[in-house]
Parts: structure tokens; sequence; C-alpha cells
């Protein structure tokens, strides 16, 4: 294997008229407090009713069969959407997951009844989705989870506790990453389940973040009783399923627009007293966010045409995360946080405080590259 | 939409032809006559042209993959320039010139000034093209430091073959050699990419090849990804390049990004080229240097990275409050 290719992703006149109908609805959707310190929240700003809004639009379940409440638009037409929410810092937290992954592994795994009963819903906005993937002793070491689901009469007996959901306490369903039987080999033996959040046995604990908001938490299964359509796709199949979950949620621009709201502010907060340095700074900044952001594009071309672009995606990831935890850092050396108005200080303390986790969640940067180190034939 | 197939063919072509240049046989400023006449006589050299300019109709990313090619092979021809040239000349309504072209707006580190057949200007001042074709006595010799003459003219051609109204302003040409500078780079990066994998692969240490190492790895998925940023910037640059005739503005946006984030990749995949191949890859009868000495140099030529953040920095610091990501996605769609 060697370096994937980036194929310029050309746009149509219809993008870009989609992009208009986009930022029209947003300007008359995000209320006039929306302030830099809101939309630095990026995608964890949760709003039920503006993800239900934007449902209404049809800008949820874009990809998805018509006869599963979508609307069969391909990945470029939902890349636009999905940038143009994330650079208005728009709350997408309540449809996040359920629309980036959930639903494209529904799709391709579910059963008919959970297409025909779930995918509507995504698709209306009005269903969250958490991920169950981590685990107390297994974060970067996925396939030693513990988490267990047990056959019995009535279908599935989930027992163990998964860790890092993020808005879990708004979850409908989660899907989770489990073991369902032994195996000799080092990723078989696993399956993922479709877990109602409503069925007995289940608790959700907050762990406050290091800004002291709570947004992830413990999620522990206590003998849940499933039944037994919960099994997603094949029994022993989990490990390549996630996979290719993962590659949904390692591609899309919220991948490099995480301090967008943030380079916003400096650009405000320069205003023209810029420091001689500035420009050296700034240039970089631009010339990388146009790359990130054609190369971010040639993913969703990718997905477009049916491909499974998991290396791709891990290189957009790992340059992504680089830059987006290098914005605070040139934003402190240009402007003095506490010299400037509170609304420079409040975007810049969310984003400095959430950039840490830029590299870890989704996959870390140093599986990220070991990823990349494989797709070129190293391991 | 670009042919694939077509591409492919082309890209054959000039591996086929670039491969047999040895990087090492060849030292500094000695001219590889028969690869110039070969690389002619292929086409290379007119292949931004329209069939009614006397080229092929080529799109830009196919007129352009024997120089990111030849890049890659550390050749020593001014290839890209005279796509250029001839593009400009044919742009101006001038029929194209056959020999190796300059490209230049002052006349001074020209790329193999002395070999030229050709020189193409823009008067600083004046909006006019002018074709000229200096004596080989004319030039002062100079060099960067992967060896490529670098020669400066003392005074301004006199002997005018013939001249138009230039077809673009004296920043847009600059920022049309730029553009091609990102394209060498992203050609010369991936190769020295594909030269320290395979290093990494023979090499033994400890029992084992480099490529067992985590931290090897680690730091070979770092230089693979700057390769791609590199190709991703080069290939945005090729396909606004119609855009420096018609729409300038947004072409100097993109060139200027595409010289600064390949000028990254180029210090990065360098740096890192080196410290993977250990001692053998500092020595001269290496490969490694004729590829790394070139991305050094290019990486400063035609606008430093200051230069380029200057202008990128004023562009964005320009743009109204909340401007940049329209201005961003505008860019984009003016290049589709």
């Amino acid at each position: 294997m060697s370096l994937p290719a980036y194929p310029l992703q050309q746009l149509q006149p219809r993008h870009s008229a989609l992009r208009h109908e986009v930022r029209a609805f947003l300007q008359e959707a995000l209320p006039p407090g929306w302030t830099a310190s809101r939309r630095a929240q990026s995608w964890s700003g949760f709003d039920a009713g503006f993800s239900a809004r934007l449902g209404a639009r049809g800008w949820l379940g874009m990809t998805l069969p018509k006869a599963y409440g979508g609307h069969e638009r391909d990945a470029v037409e939902r890349h636009i959407v999905v940038e143009e929410l994330l650079a208005a810092g728009a709350p997408v937290a309540a449809h996040w997951i359920a629309d980036r992954q959930s639903a494209p592994l529904l799709l391709r795994h579910g059963t008919e009844e959970q297409r025909l009963t779930i995918l509507p819903r995504i698709a209306a906005g009005t269903c969250c989705f958490g991920i169950g993937m981590s685990e107390a002793n297994s974060g970067s070491d996925l396939a030693s989870v513990r988490t267990k689901a047990v056959r019995n009469d009535a279908g599935w007996v989930l027992t163990g506790a998964k860790l890092w959901t993020t808005y879990a306490q708004y979850a409908h369903y989660m899907i989770v990453f489990c073991r369902t039987g032994a195996s000799e080999a080092r990723h078989g033996g696993f399956s993922q389940m479709l877990v109602d959040m409503s069925l007995p046995g289940i608790s959700v604990k907050p762990i406050p973040d290091i800004a002291g908001e709570h947004h992830i938490n413990e999620v522990a299964f206590d003998d849940v009783q499933l039944p037994p359509d919960a099994l997603i796709g094949h029994e022993g199949d989990g490990w390549a399923q996630v996979m290719s979950e993962l590659a949904f949620e390692r591609s899309g621009p919220d991948r490099f627009l995480s301090s967008f709201a943030l380079i916003d502010e400096l650009l405000r907060g320069l205003g023209s007293v810029a420091p001689d340095r500035a420009p050296a700074a700034l240039g970089r900044i631009a010339a990388r966010l146009i790359v990130l952001r054609q190369m971010s594009l040639s993913v969703a071309g990718m997905l477009a045409r049916g491909e499974q672009p998991v290396l791709a995606a891990a290189v957009v990831k790992d340059l992504g995360a680089l830059f987006e935890q290098e914005i605070p850092e040139l934003a402190r050396d240009l402007i003095d946080p506490g010299a400037v108005d509170p609304e420079f200080a409040a975007t810049f303390a969310r984003t400095l405080l959430a950039a840490p986790s830029f590299s870890l969640r989704g996959g870390t940067r140093e599986i990220l590259r070991g990823i990349i180190a494989r797709g070129l034939g190293l391991r | 939409m670009q042919d694939s197939s077509q591409i492919d063919l082309i890209a054959d072509s000039a591996g086929r032809l670039f491969a047999r240049h040895d990087p090492l046989a060849q030292a500094d400023d000695i001219w590889p006559a028969p690869l110039w006449t070969e690389a002619e006589e292929a086409g290379f050299t007119l292949a931004l042209l329209t069939e009614d300019q006397g080229g092929f109709g080529f799109s830009p990313a196919e007129a352009l993959a024997p120089v990111r090619i030849a890049a890659a092979q550390a050749v020593p021809l001014p290839l890209g320039e005279t796509v250029l040239a001839n593009w400009l000349l044919a742009a101006a309504g001038l029929d194209p010139v056959e020999g190796p072209l300059g490209v230049s707006t002052d006349g001074r580190a020209v790329p193999f000034g002395r070999h030229l057949a050709g020189l193409v200007m823009l008067d600083a001042d004046a909006a006019t093209l002018t074709l000229s074709r200096p004596a080989a006595a004319d030039w002062q010799h100079g060099s960067n430091i992967a060896g490529e003459p670098r020669d400066s003219l003392g005074a301004l051609p006199a002997d005018i073959l013939a001249s138009a109204p230039a077809p673009m302003a004296p920043a847009t040409l600059h920022a049309l050699l730029a553009a091609l500078r990102s394209v060498q780079m992203a050609g010369a990066a991936g190769r020295v990419l594909d030269m320290t994998l395979h290093y990494a692969g023979e090499r033994e240490q400890f029992g084992r090849a480099l490529s067992r190492f985590q931290a090897i790895q680690h730091n070979c998925a770092i230089m693979a990804s700057h390769v791609a940023a590199a190709n991703v910037a080069a290939d945005l640059a090729i396909a606004s390049l119609p855009q420096a005739l018609n729409a300038p503005e947004a072409f100097v946006t993109i060139a200027a990004a595409a010289k600064i984030r390949t000028g990254e990749a180029a210090t990065q995949v360098a740096a890192l080229s080196h410290q993977i191949h250990g001692a053998i890859g500092f020595s001269h009868e290496y490969a490694l240097h004729p590829l790394t000495r070139r991305l050094w140099s290019w990486r400063d030529e035609d606008g430093t990275d200051a230069e380029w953040c200057r202008l990128l920095a004023a562009r964005v610091t320009a743009l109204p409050e909340r401007g940049l990501w329209p201005f961003l996605t505008a860019l984009h769609e003016e290049a589709a």
C-alpha cells in the first residue's frame, strides 16, 4: 500500500446553492446572542430544538435512502451542510453522532426493522446516539474491552461499563461494542449491540471535564436484557464494523474546524494593532486551512463514491488536530488574553481547555500514526 | 473532470523519460541536452496550450504532470518555466518558442539563464510582455544551494524579438512562479518519502528493519501526512492556473497558500528523511541530497514564506468580521 491520493473535489452550482440556503437558515436560526464563546463549543453545543429544525429542512440523514426518511443526497452535499454548521458554531450535538456515524452503520448493518424505525428519527433530528467504545481499561486498545453480551432465551444480557460517552445523558440509543464470544483471533469474538437507553439496568454517571462542564459520562450496564435483534450485523463481525464506523467518525470537517471560532476572534482582536509577527502566523493559518479544507472535501468525495477512506481520513484527522491545537497557542502569542474584551478571553479559554481532546477523541494521534504507518506498508 | 487515463499516459511517458536521468551522475551545471530534446519532442513544453495555440488541449493537471515527475527525479531542466513561458506567450497572442525558456519580472536569478533560448518578461510598470534572447555571455552566473543555475542579467535585454500587451500583472506572474515551485516541491517531497520508506524497510539495526521501530513508523507517518498536504496544495495551485488570467486575486491567494504549505512540507520531509537515513543520507554519493537540496532551495525561491504569509495575512485581516469562512469557500467555488 502507499500514500492515499486526494483527488480534488469539484463543486457544482447546486453545491453553492445549498451552501447559501444553509447560510440563510443560520442567519435566522441562531439567536442574536450566539457569541464567539458559544460558537467555540463547536460540535459539543446541545440544542434538541435546533437539531429538529435542521431535520425539518432535510439536512440530517442527507445520504440515507428516502425509504428510511433520508434525502438521497451525496456525501459532498452533506459535507457542505456540515462545514457550514461548524463554521457558524451551530449547536449540533443533539444529532451529531447519530447523523455522522450511527445512521451509516445501521444502514449498512442494521436489520430492516431498525432501519425503518430508527433512521427516520435520525433524519428528523429527534434521535440522539451515544458511542459505546472506550472502557476504563480499554482506551486506544479497543480489542481489550470487557463489556459482554451473553445470549439467553430472551435475547442478550449486557454487562459492563463504557466510559467517555458524550451526551449519554440525552442519548436514546447507544451502539455498544462488546464481547459476544471467545476467539483465538485478537479481533474476533466482538459484536455491536443497539442498546435502548430506556431499558432497566442502565445507569449514566456524569464525568465533568477539565472545564468543569458535563459532556462525558460513564455508562454502566447491570445485566441489561436486550432483545434478540439488538445485535447489529453479524455476531463476531464487530471489529470490522467498528472500524468502518470510525472511518465516518474521522473524516469530516469536525476534524479541522474545532478552533475556528477562535480564529475569527483572533482576526477581530488583532484589528489594526497586530504585532509584527502576526502576518507569519496568520498567513500560515490561512494556508493550512485552505489545504485542510480541500483534503477533507476530497475525503467526502471518496465517501460519495462508496469508497472506505480509512487511511486518507486518518491523515486528515492527524493534520487537522495539530492545526486545531496550534490555534490557541498562536492566539496567546499574538494577543494577551487578559488584556482584551471578555468575549475573546472566554473564546480563548474554551478552545484552550477543549484542545487536549482534539488529538484523543476518535483515535489518538499515536493510533492514527500507526494506521498511517500500516497504510505505508511499515507494519 | 479530468480524464484519468490520459493523465496516466502522460505520467507514464514522463516517468520513463526522466527515470533515465541519474541525479548523482549529473554534476552541477552540466546541461542534459539529450533529455531536453526528448522532453521537447514529447510535447511537454507546449502542454498548457490549446489545440488552436499549437498544443494538445490538456487540462492543467495533465500539462503539469511531467514537471512534477521531473522534479521528483531532480532533473536539472527549466521544464516548468518553459511550459509557463509558452503559455504566457500564447495568452499574449504570440507564437510558442522552441528551446528552453525563462520567465522573469526583473531578469534576476533566472533558472538556467545561460542555457535559455528565450526569456519572457513582464516589465514592472508598463503592461507589456516581451520575448528576448539574451546571449549566453550576458548572464552573470549564479546558482541555488542545489547547484541549479540561477543567472542574472546585468542589463535588461535590448533585443526584443516580440512584444504584446501583458496577459497578467507582474504580481500574478510572481505567484505563477511560486505555484510552479510548489508543484516541484510536491514532486520532490513525494520521491523523498518513497526513498525513505524503502530505506527504512531495507536497513537493519538491532537485528530488525528500521521500519519495525515505532519511532521510525511515526516519523514516516508525519512525512506522509506532509506529502499528502503538499500534493493537495500543488493540485489546488495547478487547478487554479486558468484563474491567473481571469481571476488573478483568487489565483494569487491559492498560489500563496500552496507555496507556504508545500514549503512547510519541504522543511519537515527533508529533515525527517535525513534523520531516518542517518549518516549515509548525508553523503554526496547517496541520491538523497539532489532532492533535499532542491527542497531547501525551492522553498525560498519566488517569494519566501514570510513574503507569502504577509500577502495572505493582509488579505484575511482586510476581511469584514467573520469574513474568513466565506472567503475560503468562495476561493474553492471560483476554482471549480
